[in-house]
């Protein structure tokens, strides 16, 4: 093969690769892999979305230079979406950030790191209270978990966000009101098993390709799959649904609720199931909702159902009566196993939790519940929303392995954990996102008791919904001071006093836990260019300087400081100091410390060498008799669930009402703050597309990736184009109350929203659709509305 | 694998004979437009995952179709001009330009995609 350029062999084998995949997805035997020269390969979870497809990466001289699928691991064998195959090239921009930069008169300039760590220690130490940590469901577990124990148990300051809070935080708030306990109880063996997939607001195909291509796998295998694409705008995945059921915004608290009406109605609820193992809730007062709520009976859950008649909920639904029965036929199938999915649609709405719990409570009452196929399983955006914003713990209510700060016990638990002193970590809550940046864009003298953000792994000034409110008005406000460590400049960046220069990827150690509760690990395979280095790293150096400065929290109850890194031989190892850092590794010194926490939720996620073995493990992964570890597929199931008791069938052992019950809520439909009128009547969403990774920062700097889609754009219906004189591709002004953008208008493109409505990706940091978005959120999981607020399109 | 050229390469991707002969005069390849030909083992649809931007941005409304996902060309409409070539962004570049009529040499050749660093 001499005369065969080996990038282009290699490329070739990578594909070749996808092709096993898809022919061993056939049950066909797989093609072995050609043996190649000189290349080290090893193993890691994608860096891009929550699926956790695992993926090889090849290495040579000190570079990557292939990838390809991993044909081994249960979630894609072998398969990739087109950032996959790309995941090596994002390390590779012009462009990476090398050294700590210093704003000086407005200016970026190099300085030392030295400097860089003791600037921010020096911030620190100034107004403890007044620092803000916002980290990133793209953070490592180690990194969370560092951060959650230098905030909470050092700092006694809940000021800590993951960006997980605009992407996953009402499916939280589903779960525990639901379950009393975060995460899905189903996996994806839930998609091979089941007989209907409904999607709520889901465009799995663009989204989470490689999950939609395993059940699309299923029809190519001649099996029978009902797919439902419930939504808003058509996308590629309705492309492929048997029914694609298109609702106005908002309604679909109406339309769950219509499922329920449906199965009182006609008496098809599960009642052996509903009796035994169900309770009915809803919020005490509507105006107030919290996350638990009070206990209803089934007669007055019946009653404030009534009212959600296919009639009246397909007048406000724009469903039909027919598709509306439809699901409710479905639903009151005992014989059928129904999984339902969804995302961003579903979690980015201002009843964000209301949805949710509506959509648990459907499968609850239908007794669509812990049989393979049968599960309401929310997706999650990023690769480590689950393993480290939801198990580590990064939200500002949150303590390791599903504690709560509000809660004396679970405080009382990590204290002693930790060897802090009793009343360490603080019982406030801390600022949520949106408050967080909100409080730091205010003056101190109105409030604004925010004065320093550190920022990691995640870029705020171009994902955060009303950016001239939320962050760019910090410009100009004394005292104020932004750390933001990326590997790209970026929209944070842009107006950053401090700029870190980080490692990413593979050029460091890391493990990430994605949508199925599967925990993945990954070693270090590159350097990182220049003066990167590893974010774990910065978190504990700044700890350390701390300590220097004597700030009494960086101390334990013995006046030790609150890290400790023993070497096998039980020698302390200085990791803050660089030149140490990779004497150890700390991955799993942090990892092997957080796992212990994890227990007292049943969350017990695998030891850190068996995920070395392994293309990650699903929890609770528990010690056989034989020394071996077992994950769990379902969990609450009797057989499958290792904390379920023998003959209890299902139990809810979390239970808000602690009887192992799970809670069947009753929520109203309730309308959008800010729905089209005269003035803006158009819908404005925003969202992803396949080939771009949230801010685009890694994914615009691929060729191939930038070259398939190289801005954002407008999609609009043709009727209304016309209306309104524009023609594909001509530029338009899209407006809201909060401002106004360029954009390019594309007609019948990738996604097809109906007349009043628009939609607008937001990877594009030169048309940053987020200046314009409304920041209401949730009011219980705080969550923003990215999807869905008035706006006006005109030509340009 | 003994010295092969590069269009042999993709003859014999394509299921054609392989036999050394001298290259043609680049004028014989080009003096009528090429048609795309998008190979489904390196097209990212074809395998499975989702992709249709040499369809989205064709210039020519029809030239490339999608249907459950995969894309395909109508030989008829296509002008040969090149940009679905530019845009696959499959890590083997999967639309392939071809002659229209079979010829010494018949397979034109396409541009390098460079390659990530």
């Amino acid at each position: 093969m001499n005369l065969i350029e080996r990038r282009t062999f290699l490329k070739t084998s990578a594909l070749a690769a996808a092709s096993a995949a898809a022919s061993a997805r056939a049950q066909s035997p797989a093609a072995p892999a050609s043996p190649q020269e000189g290349i080290k390969w090893d193993k890691a979870p994608c860096r891009f979305c929550g699926t956790g497809c695992h993926v090889k990466v090849g290495v040579k001289d000190g570079k990557i230079v292939a990838i390809a699928g991993h044909p081994d691991a249960a979630v894609n064998k072998g398969l990739l979406c087109v950032k996959g195959y790309h995941v090596g090239g994002i390390l590779y921009g012009k462009d990476r950030l090398t050294d700590p930069m210093l704003r000086k008169n407005g200016v970026l300039g190099k300085i030392s790191w030295e400097e860089a760590i003791d600037i921010v220690a020096q911030r620190i130490m100034k107004n403890p209270a007044g620092f803000g940590f916002y980290t990133s469901g793209q953070s490592t577990i180690p990194e969370g978990y560092a951060a959650t124990k230098f905030m909470k148990g050092g700092l006694s300051n809940n000021h800590t966000e993951p960006n997980a809070r605009l992407c996953m935080a009402s499916a939280v708030t589903g779960y525990i009101s639901t379950y009393g306990v975060d995460e899905p109880a189903g996996c994806y063996d839930d998609f091979d098993a089941c007989n209907v997939l409904l999607m709520w607001g889901n465009n799995m195909a663009e989204m989470h390709p490689v999950l939609f291509s395993r059940i699309l796998d299923r029809r190519e295998r001649g099996q029978k799959v009902t797919i439902i694409d419930l939504g808003t705008r058509r996308t590629r995945t309705s492309e492929f649904a048997d029914h694609y059921l298109e609702f106005r915004p908002q309604t679909d608290l109406a339309i769950a609720n219509c499922i329920a009406q449906q199965l009182i109605e006609r008496g098809a609820w599960d009642k052996k199931f509903v009796e035994n193992h169900c309770a009915f809730r809803a919020d005490a007062d509507i105006a107030k909702p919290d996350l638990l709520g009070v206990a209803i009976s089934f007669d007055d859950f019946k009653k404030r159902i009534a009212e959600y008649t296919p009639e009246s909920v397909s007048e406000l639904s724009g469903l039909s009566v027919e598709q509306l029965k439809m699901l409710g036929d479905l639903f009151a199938d005992p014989n059928i196993r129904i999984t339902s999915t969804w995302c961003m649609g579903m979690n980015q709405h201002t009843r964000g939790t209301a949805i949710n719990r509506l959509v648990h409570g459907i499968h609850l009452l239908s007794g669509h519940f812990g049989k393979p196929g049968d599960a309401p399983t929310s997706l999650t955006g990023q690769p480590s929303a689950c393993g480290t914003a939801r198990e580590v713990g990064t939200l500002c209510h949150t303590l390791p392995g599903g504690r709560v700060v509000t809660n004396p016990k679970h405080r009382e638990q990590c204290e002693k954990y930790w060897n802090v002193p009793a009343g360490r970590i603080k019982e406030t809550i801390g600022y949520h996102t949106v408050l967080m940046f909100e409080k730091f864009c205010t003056p101190k003298d109105k409030g604004g008791d925010i004065d320093t953000i550190m920022v990691q792994v995640t870029n705020p000034g171009q994902t955060l919904p009303n950016l001239k409110k939320l962050y760019t008005a910090k410009t100009g406000i004394e005292d104020k001071f932004l750390i933001v460590s990326d590997v790209y400049p970026t929209a944070s960046t842009e107006i950053a006093d401090l700029v870190l220069p980080a490692a990413m990827w593979v050029e460091k150690n890391g493990a990430y836990g994605n949508s199925e509760r599967r925990t993945q690990q990954w070693f270090k395979m590159v350097q990182p260019p220049g003066q990167a280095r590893e974010d774990v790293w910065m978190t504990l150096a700044i700890a350390h300087r701390l300590f220097e400065l004597g700030h009494p929290g960086m101390k334990d109850k013995d006046g030790k400081f609150i890290f400790s890194f023993k070497n096998d031989v039980g020698n302390e190892v200085p990791v803050w100091d660089y030149a140490h850092f990779h004497d150890i590794n700390a991955d799993r010194v942090l990892y092997e410390e957080y796992r212990p926490l994890t227990h007292i939720k049943h969350k017990h996620v695998a030891p850190y060498d068996e995920l070395v073995k392994h293309t990650g493990l699903r929890w609770p992964v528990v010690e056989q008799p034989d020394g071996s570890y077992k994950e769990t597929r379902y969990r609450f199931v009797e057989g499958e669930d290792p904390f379920v008791e023998k003959g209890k069938g299902i139990d809810f052992y979390h239970s808000t009402t602690e009887d192992g019950r799970a809670q069947i809520w009753f929520c109203p439909f309730e309308r959008h703050p800010e729905e089209p009128d005269t003035e803006y009547p158009f819908w404005l969403c925003t969202g992803r597309v396949v080939e771009h990774w949230h801010s685009g920062t890694m994914t615009m700097r691929v060729p191939q990736l930038r070259g398939a889609m190289p801005n954002a754009y407008c999609e609009i219906h043709p009727e209304d184009a016309a209306a309104a004189g524009i023609g594909n591709g001509d530029d338009v002004i899209v407006a809201t109350r909060r401002g106004e953008i360029i954009l390019s208008a594309w007609i019948n493109g990738r996604g097809r929203p109906p007349r009043g409505s628009l939609f607008v990706p937001f990877f594009d940091e030169k048309r940053l659709i987020n200046n314009i978005t409304l920041d209401a959120y949730c009011p219980i999981s705080k969550e923003p509305d990215y999807k869905k607020c008035a706006a006006r399109i005109r030509k340009a | 694998m003994s010295a092969i050229s590069r269009r042999d390469l993709f003859r014999s991707m394509l299921g054609r004979r392989v036999e050394p002969q001298a290259p043609p005069a680049a004028a014989a390849v080009i003096d009528a437009p090429p048609l795309a030909l998008i190979l489904d083992r390196f097209c990212l649809a074809w395998q499975g995952s989702f992709c249709s931007v040499c369809s989205e941005r064709c210039p020519v409304d029809g030239a490339i179709t999608v249907d459950q996902g995969k894309p395909r060309v109508n030989p008829d409409l296509c002008t040969g001009c090149k940009i679905c070539h530019d845009v696959c962004p499959a890590p083997k570049n999967a639309v392939f330009l071809v002659a229209r009529k079979p010829r010494q040499g018949m397979i034109s050749r396409p541009a390098e995609t460079p390659p990530f660093p």
